[in-house]
């Protein structure tokens, strides 16, 4: 076992020697500058992590015993089955044992991982059986997360998340760093993407100058909002009717079984709900030259950033019951982030703004937008997400912007009022903008929603029409952008309007892709291009 | 043919080969005929005496409702492969297909991540393969079914040479 790890260091890196240096036992010191060439610089992450790691599943272990436990004490059951008590040496031994074994897979899988930021590049090395170097382009960045679970918060860790358009898991990830480590990192990542630093700076160069970029917190979202959106939520609502329904059951039916069905159903409810707390809590959105940073969480913390133009679709939506309150969400499609395997995991991730009012809306569309391309963008985006098109018909058709009833809605084109049976509520909503930058897709009377896809950032469009909306001449407009929770359909727009539609956003998306082609979005004063891309500074995203 | 076409207007669409009836009639054969096997299944038990519950008329009529929606789809088929068309403008290709539910999809060149070629076993000794073009988005479904095999190849070339003169970010 000494041999073959030695063996295999030496194989993977030329510079071993210099590498075991800078990566002490102490663990990594960034803060001592290593230099930044191509081989030397390997660094591993924390030496606490594999520990950390252990105890996560230390943790992950009582908590499956200790529900089942739970369950048993609610429907009466002894504490312990009497049939597991005598075994209850072996078990302890047995669970030692496992927890041991894991604890040393995560210290050898510790050992084996390093990683390196240089030449634009984000190098990590992985795996002590079976082998993993993997690379990713530094200017290629989506998004980056970083992310303290409650245990690694306790002893001041963090991981840090690096996306990159695949819609899988993220491309690099390091478990554990320091958490002001993995800030500093955050940022010489974010300053060498966006083409602000030199993306090969000369050796010796010290590269952890590099600080973090000055922030602006826009928004935060009160406790008690958050605890309002979650009472009146969907989710809310079904549980009202659900239990209604389960009363009435028992009370017909003089069954009162249901109650124990309800107490575990209960439990899973308010653990849900914890959940959504949980993640929820305190959620600020603040604004860097680096992009968009979201941070929220109780007990577990995420810091998201989001660079500029990074953001392929969002959307504004309303559940019907926050419409009391006048409140909103605002859920993204970033490619990196797809939609994650952890599904309650990358609901959060998606979600630009838990609740907010139609001013904090607004505030941050400016923010996602900065430049909507029309000279009006509050009065654009308000129509979209409240706007209501007259009951005599589609005021923007005809000529957008000419009439009175056109610049009250925004510029909007609705559902023609022939084809209103097919959406008899819905028709005056469901409708389409295209201001310079962006094209608006609204839709629903009482699940209002919004749908913002900038011209540069659709992939592929289709027009679809079935026998039904073919009789009343509409059709419906697919516009296809990564994977998340926002998909993009115009819904029973008229069929002259839609293939008008077809051919003036293909002509908007091409004009759009030209004007913007880097993927720097702050460039360096004097450094030469790393990528044939050329690097104009025309594109509006940029900062 | 057509009612009312939902895609632009002035626009030469190249149709597929004929040839594609053939695969398209394959796979209706070999769906239906093991759809009918299974429907006809309790038909089979009940006449053996194993079942008892449903009555042989309706034992009769599943099997059948079905394989009459399928002649019906049969007889659709031609028709619906003449409606596949695809057609390259200067910076997107069109594709659109459907009779009763249509669609015409836009993928600008710029925005192919790859192209991929897929021959299948019916497909082969007909000379005919399936080409697809795959953006960012898993939402695009651009596939153009039953294209001969040379003009596959030339489209193939010809979509990732000006994909890459088009190249774009995501």
């Amino acid at each position: 076992m000494a041999l073959t790890p030695e063996g295999a260091r030496a194989a993977r890196d030329p510079a071993a020697g210099s590498g075991n240096e800078t990566a002490g036992p102490d663990g990594p010191r960034p803060a001592a500058g290593p230099e930044a060439t191509a081989d030397a610089g390997w660094l591993r992450v924390h030496p606490g992590s594999p520990f950390v790691r252990g105890w996560v599943a230390l943790a992950a272990m009582l908590f499956f015993f200790g529900r089942d436990t739970f369950e048993r004490l609610l429907q009466g059951g002894p504490v312990f089955d009497d049939r597991l008590a005598g075994r209850a040496p072996w078990l302890l031994v047995g669970g030692g044992t496992v927890l041991l074994l894991t604890v040393l897979g995560y210290v050898l899988s510790w050992y084996f991982t390093r990683y390196q930021l240089a030449e634009g590049y984000v190098r990590v090395n992985t795996g002590f059986l079976f082998k993993q170097q993997r690379q990713a382009r530094l200017d290629r960045v989506q998004a980056i997360d970083v992310v303290q679970p409650f245990l690694a918060r306790i002893f001041g860790l963090a991981e840090l998340r690096f996306e990159v358009a695949d819609a899988g898991e993220s491309a690099v990830h390091l478990a554990y760093l320091r958490a002001d480590e993995a800030r500093q990192l955050r940022a010489r990542i974010l300053a060498q993407a966006s083409g602000a630093v030199g993306v090969a700076p000369a050796p010796g160069q010290p590269e952890a100058a590099a600080a973090e970029a000055p922030e602006q917190t826009v928004l935060t979202v009160p406790p008690s909002r958050l605890l309002g959106s979650l009472l009146l939520s969907e989710q809310s609502v079904a549980i009202v009717a659900g239990g209604i329904a389960s009363v009435l059951l028992s009370a017909v039916t003089e069954n009162r079984n249901f109650t124990v069905f309800l107490i575990p159903a209960a439990i899973g409810l308010a653990a849900a709900y914890w959940s959504s707390f949980n993640k929820g809590y305190n959620f600020t959105a603040a604004v860097s030259p680096d992009g968009i940073r979201l941070r929220y969480g109780l007990l577990d913390t995420r810091a998201q950033t989001v660079p500029p133009g990074r953001i392929q679709a969002l959307k504004v939506s309303q559940p019907p019951l926050w419409r009391i309150l006048g409140w909103y969400r605002i859920q993204v499609n970033v490619a990196g982030y797809g939609v994650a395997g952890n599904a309650r995991q990358g609901e959060a991730r998606t979600t630009l703004l838990p609740v907010g009012s139609l001013t904090d809306v607004l505030n941050l569309l400016a923010l996602v937008i900065p430049d909507p391309g029309t000279p009006d963008p509050a009065a654009v985006f308000t129509a979209g997400i409240t706007g209501l098109a007259g009951a005599d018909g589609t005021p923007g058709a005809a000529a957008p912007g000419a009439g009175d009833p056109a610049d009250a809605d925004g510029g909007f084109v609705t559902t023609p009022r022939r084809a209103r049976v097919l959406a008899p509520l819905g028709w005056r909503r469901n409708g389409f903008t295209a201001t310079e930058t962006a094209l608006l897709l609204r839709s629903g009377r009482w699940w209002r929603s919004l749908v913002v896809v900038p011209h540069q950032r659709t992939q592929s469009m289709a027009l679809q029409q079935g026998p039904l909306a073919r009789r009343f001449r509409v059709a419906d407009l697919v516009l296809h952008t990564t994977a998340g929770p926002v998909a993009p359909r115009l819904i029973q727009a008229g069929l002259d309007e839609a293939r008008d539609l077809l051919d003036a956003q293909s002509a908007r998306a091409r004009a759009a892709r030209k004007r913007q082609r880097s993927e720097h979005w702050s460039e360096p004063a004097a450094s030469p291009a790393p990528s044939p891309a050329d690097h104009t500074q025309e594109g509006p995203n940029h900062g | 043919m057509r009612t009312e076409a939902i895609d632009p207007p002035g626009i030469d669409w190249l149709r597929v080969s004929p040839k594609y009836v053939t695969v398209r009639l394959a796979g209706w054969a070999l769906g239906n005929l093991v759809a009918v096997a299974l429907l006809s299944l309790p038909l089979v038990l009940v006449l053996a005496g194993v079942w008892t519950w449903p009555p042989v008329w309706l034992g009769v009529a599943v099997p059948a409702l079905w394989l009459l929606l399928a002649l019906w789809r049969l007889a659709l088929i031609p028709r619906q492969v003449r409606s596949i068309g695809y057609a390259e403008r200067e910076d997107d290709l069109l594709i659109r297909r459907g009779i009763f539910y249509q669609r015409t999809l836009v993928v600008p060149y710029g925005r192919m991540q790859y192209v991929d070629i897929a021959v299948g076993p019916v497909e082969r000794p007909l000379g005919l393969c399936t080409l697809k073009l795959h953006t960012a988005s898993p939402g695009t479904n651009a596939e153009i079914p039953g294209l001969p095999a040379s003009e596959g190849a030339r489209l193939r070339e010809q979509l990732s040479a000006r994909g890459e003169a088009r190249l774009a970010g995501l």
